[in-house]
């Protein structure tokens, strides 16, 4: 699988490569500024490029614009962009731009989960979803809280790590449930929600998402 | 006897209007008629507050007289006042108490007058009824063909005087009753005259004036058509219409507002100079003398622009000596707090990190199972520092901010908040950075206290753009008692005063807490 990483500070930079070498990921190129990146993502046509919001020059949201930009012009890429913080605002912006490869948005905190990390990397890479657990409780909380009344404290649970972009193995392993278990609950929810049912992990993200977002 | 007292009080009360009449009649001619002429010059505001404290006095008697007299509880609202020479002057002519007191009087002068010449009248005639018996010899009464010249006729009037008697008692309970409310409504106090109320005075005014300039107009069409000498009314009227009509405008546009008393003393002079040019022009049209008053008001406008602009300048160097002070004070505040944070959170976070990973290191060899676990602890606390500092950096500055806009980061603090938070921002621009800090501040701080004190269930949070202003309020449903003069809410004041805006805080006990910041952002 090959990786192309877009950080600015050199310490992350190679701290983030050396720990996706170490899990079996080959890093095709790391580099600096967005410019960088578009070079190297038109160069080396990598399953994945991992982005930092914040490039030089400005350290505004170069990184996600270049991702924003790279799901138009390199669709087969998967986005991950990573950041130092959060905002629902930018996720939206991320899932609106349809592409075929998989998209993703972590703080970077989650890197310190080394196996989660890199579990989260290559379901990207494969085309799913990772939405950082932040970015979902911002969604859940007040502003869903009305809407997600009639589900049980279970369903929650499992819808939170639906909205992640987790499978229904994934989601299974984590609440200690039987696969079929979490698919029960899984048709449950949606029903409930009035959603289509959808096969798709990345599809049954957008669907939960589309619920949750602003009137 | 206590019914005759108070009849007898009564009556005074209404007899008094006499002489306050006569008062009034002579203060409000000297008094209208020595500020008009005196305006010309900047003594007119002298002349102004001086007559606007002898008509305080004057209602302060009338109303003391009423208390005495009618035991009607009524205290003249004080004089409001203002600080510069000009501001005092205009506080006066939109003293709203100064025109009640005015009405009042003049209601006193006119019907108060008529009514006690009435009543008096009326009580004397009864009396004359009531013994003219004794004295018709010398009368000469006649009603029609029918004279009073003998005993039994003038017997027949003895009832008349009893009955007279008794409608003057009721008509000057009735009265004065009627004048005691009058004096409670119109001496009583009250706000300062709402626009929407100064707009009617002045649609009163021009109509006012268009019907007398219009029946003057028909009078002398109808009349002899010959020398056309409305005119001489209709200037005067023309003349004190525009300059009514100037003071409004100056105050409904805040480029005239923000030097009001130079701009309405240039519009008056200016009425003036126009006015003189055309009695010229209708009279003699031979020397240009409206020219030494106008070189006159130019002079004095002259004086008052130099005068103006160096207080103006000295005051606004004196706002801005202080909200400088306060925003390097607040600045330094919230360094310390940020010190403060660093060392006690994430700085001791890292130590106690060290201190896990230098125990693993050792039991590396020895005990690789509670190695592991330290470890395992270890990364925990590292997760806890990097939420810390990112709580820190967002309360310094959100990222989000600078990048999508004060719209965007207040959803954004909307979405971290415990209490439910509607969020309505009307804005069509990005606006100055250091504008829309404030204001995402102003909202954070306000969020930050309901969620501490004041057990609301629901805040709004609104924020628009209008005629040059940044205009945010967050109101909640909680119970009150904010603290205005806490460390929190002084800050953020400072923080808004140092950007030329306002902050008001209203919080009762009991609630609702609103909050609301005007921020000047001149493009």
């Amino acid at each position: 699988m090959r990786v192309v990483i877009a950080e600015d500070l050199v310490l992350l930079r190679d701290g983030m490569a050396r720990l996706l070498t170490d899990n079996g990921l080959e890093v095709v190129a790391a580099v600096g500024d967005a410019d960088a990146l578009r070079h190297a993502v038109r160069l080396e046509s990598p399953d994945i490029a991992i982005v930092d919001i914040r490039l030089p020059p400005n350290f505004r949201d170069e990184g996600l614009r270049a991702a924003l930009e790279l799901r138009r012009t390199a669709p087969e890429t998967a986005i991950l962009v990573v950041s130092q913080y959060v905002e629902h605002a930018y996720a939206a912006e991320l899932l609106a731009e349809a592409g075929a490869g998989g998209i993703g948005y972590l703080l970077k905190d989650r890197v310190i989960d080394v196996s989660d990390f890199v579990d989260a990397v290559r379901r990207v890479a494969a085309g799913g979803t990772a939405l950082d657990p932040e970015v979902v409780a911002q969604l859940l909380g007040h502003r869903g809280a009305k809407r997600l009344a009639e589900l049980t404290g279970r369903e929650r649970e499992v819808l939170e790590l639906v909205a992640e972009g987790r499978s229904n193995a994934a989601v299974a392993k984590a609440l200690v449930l039987s696969v079929g278990a979490v698919e029960k609950h899984i048709a449950s929810i949606f029903q409930k929600l009035g959603l289509p049912p959808s096969d798709s992990d990345h599809r049954r993200v957008l669907a939960v998402l589309a619920y949750l977002g602003p009137e | 006897m206590n019914r005759f007292v108070a009849f007898l009080r009564a009556l005074l009360f209404l007899v008094v209007a006499l002489p306050i009449g006569a008062a009034t009649l002579a203060l409000l001619i000297a008094g209208w008629t020595a500020t008009a002429a005196m305006s010309i010059t900047p003594l007119g505001v002298l002349v102004l507050m001086v007559f606007r404290r002898a008509i305080g006095l004057l209602a302060a008697a009338d109303a003391a007289l009423a208390r005495s007299l009618l035991g009607i509880d009524v205290r003249p609202s004080p004089a409001s006042g203002g600080t510069g020479y000009w501001r005092r002057g205009w506080a006066v002519l939109t003293d709203g108490g100064f025109w009640r007191q005015q009405v009042y009087l003049v209601l006193r002068m006119t019907l108060g007058f008529a009514l006690a010449v009435a009543e008096l009248s009326l009580i004397a005639a009864s009396l004359g009824c009531l013994v003219y018996p004794a004295w018709y010899r010398w009368s000469q009464l006649r009603f029609g063909p029918w004279h009073v010249d003998t005993l039994p006729r003038s017997l027949v009037l003895v009832p008349l005087g009893p009955v007279g008697l008794a409608v003057a008692v009721l008509l000057t309970q009735f009265f004065a009753a009627f004048f005691g409310r009058l004096a409670r409504a119109l001496l009583g106090g009250g706000p300062p005259l709402s626009l929407a109320t100064r707009r009617r005075a002045l649609a009163a005014h021009a109509s006012a004036s268009a019907i007398v300039g219009l029946i003057l107009v028909l009078i002398w069409a109808l009349t002899g058509r010959g020398y056309v000498w409305p005119e001489w009314a209709l200037l005067p009227l023309a003349l004190v219409l525009s300059i009514h009509g100037w003071i409004e405008l100056v105050e409904e546009r805040a480029v005239l507002r923000r030097a009001r008393g130079l701009a309405i003393h240039a519009g008056v002079a200016a009425a003036l100079v126009v006015f003189l040019v055309l009695i010229w022009a209708l009279t003699t049209r031979g020397y240009f003398w409206p020219v030494w008053p106008a070189l006159g008001f130019a002079l004095t406008l002259g004086i008052h622009w130099a005068a103006a602009r160096s207080t103006r300048l000295s005051r606004r160097v004196g706002v801005l000596e202080q909200t400088r002070a306060g925003a390097v004070d607040a600045q330094e505040t919230e360094l310390r707090r940020i010190e403060r944070d660093l060392h006690d959170g994430a700085q001791a976070r890292l130590v106690a990190l060290g201190m896990s990973l230098g125990l693993a290191e050792q039991k590396l060899a020895s005990d690789p199972a509670s190695a592991q676990q330290l470890v395992a602890e270890a990364r925990l606390g590292v997760g806890e520092a990097l939420r810390e500092l990112r709580d820190l950096a967002r309360g310094i500055h959100p990222p989000v901010l600078s990048d999508r806009g004060l719209g965007a980061a207040l959803e954004s603090l909307a979405d971290h908040s415990a209490i439910p938070v509607i969020v309505s921002v009307r804005l069509d621009e990005r606006l100055p950075d250091a504008i829309e800090t404030a204001a995402y501040f102003v909202a954070a701080e306000a969020l930050a206290n309901a969620a501490k004190h004041s057990g609301a269930s629901r805040i709004e949070i609104d924020v628009r753009h209008e005629a040059q202003r940044l205009q945010i309020a967050v109101s909640d449903d909680g119970t009150g008692g904010a603290d205005a003069e806490g460390s929190g809410l002084t800050g953020l004041r400072r923080r808004v005063e140092a950007l030329d805006g306002t902050l008001a805080v209203s919080s009762p006990e009991g609630g609702p807490t609103n909050i609301r910041a005007e921020l000047p952002c001149a493009s």
